[in-house]
């Protein structure tokens, strides 16, 4: 139910990016707004399992590979190692704070940007490595996008996690039964 | 039997490694057919391109209203007492203006369309560059589904746009001349020289580079490029100008990079060639199919 709904705000943020042009009075980079919720699933180890991370990078880049007309797989291979690179992070780094935030995104988005970039050329040789000269321009623009995403996607995760769906759930039963039920 | 904790890590160990799997046997299938889509895909992008379509139209009418808020604001700063009156004039002066630079594109679009021999369908432009490191955008075509085909050409009134690399439904995904995947037969009208036109990775801009022109030809800074009329693509298209001259001292050829006359950051409608133009070079119609509503394609 989470991840289901996890991706349905992913594919909304995939959409909002195929648009975002229309606004940018620069008509080349896009924030990769996909990234940072595939960013934030990994870095919330203690809400998301390894496999649910790893599942939603995978669904996120496959959506995205179809949104962006980009070859099928790349990514959906590159968000897998992105989600399981930031889990893997995640437990050595606590990432609070607007600076360290948009910091976080920065830095996945020039990782994500080169790791894109290798597998595009192992598939199409004839495009070489070229294109990271952009990635810095993207960084910036994710980054600063990347505090209030996050935060956004911190809100919505809170919402519908499991456990407080769960006392939100007693509480409405106990309500209903006119038992009610002490505050938390 | 595995305690608890032991098979909940095995199971996360095999999911992952699962993705990982299905992720590489995308990639593969991907490097040998770029063009194919599951019917996973296909059902995807039918759920999707409508709403696709629909943020591309919202996008569209906020950044219109974004620009009216912009004209008017800059008008109270001048004068506060003609405020009201000149925003309104203004703005309508801009719709008007939209209105009229959107007649003129349609009316440049349809005196291309009879300009050009080929049969062509209208297609309106709902996502661009989504990815920085691939060069694709995607249009939505009101009739005609199912008559385009992968490689048929796409242009417009300012020039060549670039070839369907997969089609979807009514939706289709147009590989731009700037991709460096793509490969466009293009000529130097001034020379005669004929060349392969590419686009250029690592770009900021969008820039293409004709590869293969023989050094004889000498191409110069300014030199209109148009198409040579093979590969399906109307003779004489404007396809840019030379911009920059690279030339290999070592071997036969030279590479000139290309700025091309489409403004892809602000493509809107395209036309797709669905059939031929008769008059073309025999190449461009090797493979004709006849299609079910009457039309000659090709692949």
């Amino acid at each position: 139910m989470r991840s289901l709904a996890t991706l349905v705000v992913g594919l909304l943020l995939l959409l909002l990016q195929s648009t975002v042009m229309e606004f940018a009075p620069v008509h080349l980079v896009t924030p990769s707004l996909g990234l940072l919720m595939v960013v934030y699933v990994g870095m919330a180890p203690l809400k998301w399992t390894p496999s649910s991370a790893a599942l939603v990078g995978f669904c996120m880049g496959y959506l995205f590979d179809l949104v962006s007309g980009a070859p099928r797989g790349v990514h959906a291979f590159v968000f897998l190692a992105m989600a399981l690179t930031a889990r893997a992070v995640a437990w050595r780094l606590a990432v609070r704070g607007l600076v360290l935030k948009a910091a976080t995104a920065f830095v996945a988005s020039l990782v994500a940007a080169f790791l894109i970039v290798v597998v595009r050329a192992q598939i199409s040789p004839e495009t070489g490595y070229g294109g990271l000269r952009q990635a810095p321009l993207e960084g910036l623009l994710t980054a600063a996008l990347g505090p209030p995403v996050l935060w956004l996607l911190a809100r919505l995760d809170g919402r519908l996690d499991p456990a407080l769906l769960r006392v939100g759930l007693a509480r409405r039963r106990a309500r209903a039964l006119g038992q009610g039920m002490p505050q938390r | 039997m595995f305690p608890t904790g032991h098979r909940q890590k095995v199971r996360e160990v095999v999911i992952v490694a699962a993705a990982f799997v299905v992720s590489l046997f995308l990639l593969r299938q991907s490097a040998r057919s770029p063009e194919y889509l599951s019917p996973l895909d296909r059902g995807i992008l039918t759920l999707v391109s409508p709403v696709q379509s629909a943020f591309a139209t919202l996008a569209r009418s906020l950044g219109r209203f974004a620009g009216r808020y912009v004209d008017l604001v800059h008008v109270r700063a001048e004068n506060e007492g003609l405020r009201i009156e000149n925003g309104r004039l203004r703005s309508e002066l801009l719709q008007a203006k939209r209105d009229a630079a959107e007649s003129v594109r349609y009316q440049h679009l349809l005196g291309l369309r009879d300009a050009v021999t080929a049969e062509t369908l209208v297609a309106r432009v709902i996502a661009i560059d989504v990815s920085p490191y691939f060069r694709v955008a995607r249009i939505q075509l009101d009739r005609g589904e199912g008559l385009v085909q992968r490689g048929m050409p796409v242009i417009t009134s300012e020039g060549v746009v670039g070839r369907i690399n997969r089609t979807s439904g009514e939706t289709s995904d147009i590989l731009l001349a700037v991709d460096p995947r793509s490969a466009i037969d293009v000529v130097l009208p001034r020379t005669g020289g004929r060349g392969i036109l590419k686009g250029k990775p690592g770009e900021n801009g969008y820039r293409c580079a004709i590869e293969y022109l023989m050094q004889g030809e000498q191409a110069r800074d300014g030199d209109v490029v148009a198409t040579s009329g093979l590969g399906g693509f109307p003779r004489d298209l404007p396809v840019g100008r030379v911009s920059k001259l690279v030339k290999n001292s070592a071997g036969l050829t030279q590479d000139i990079e290309v700025t091309p006359d489409v403004d892809f950051g602000r493509l809107s409608e395209v036309l797709v060639v669905v059939a031929p133009p008769p008059s073309a070079d025999p190449e461009a119609g090797k493979k004709p199919l006849q299609s079910s509503h009457g039309l000659t394609v090709y692949r």
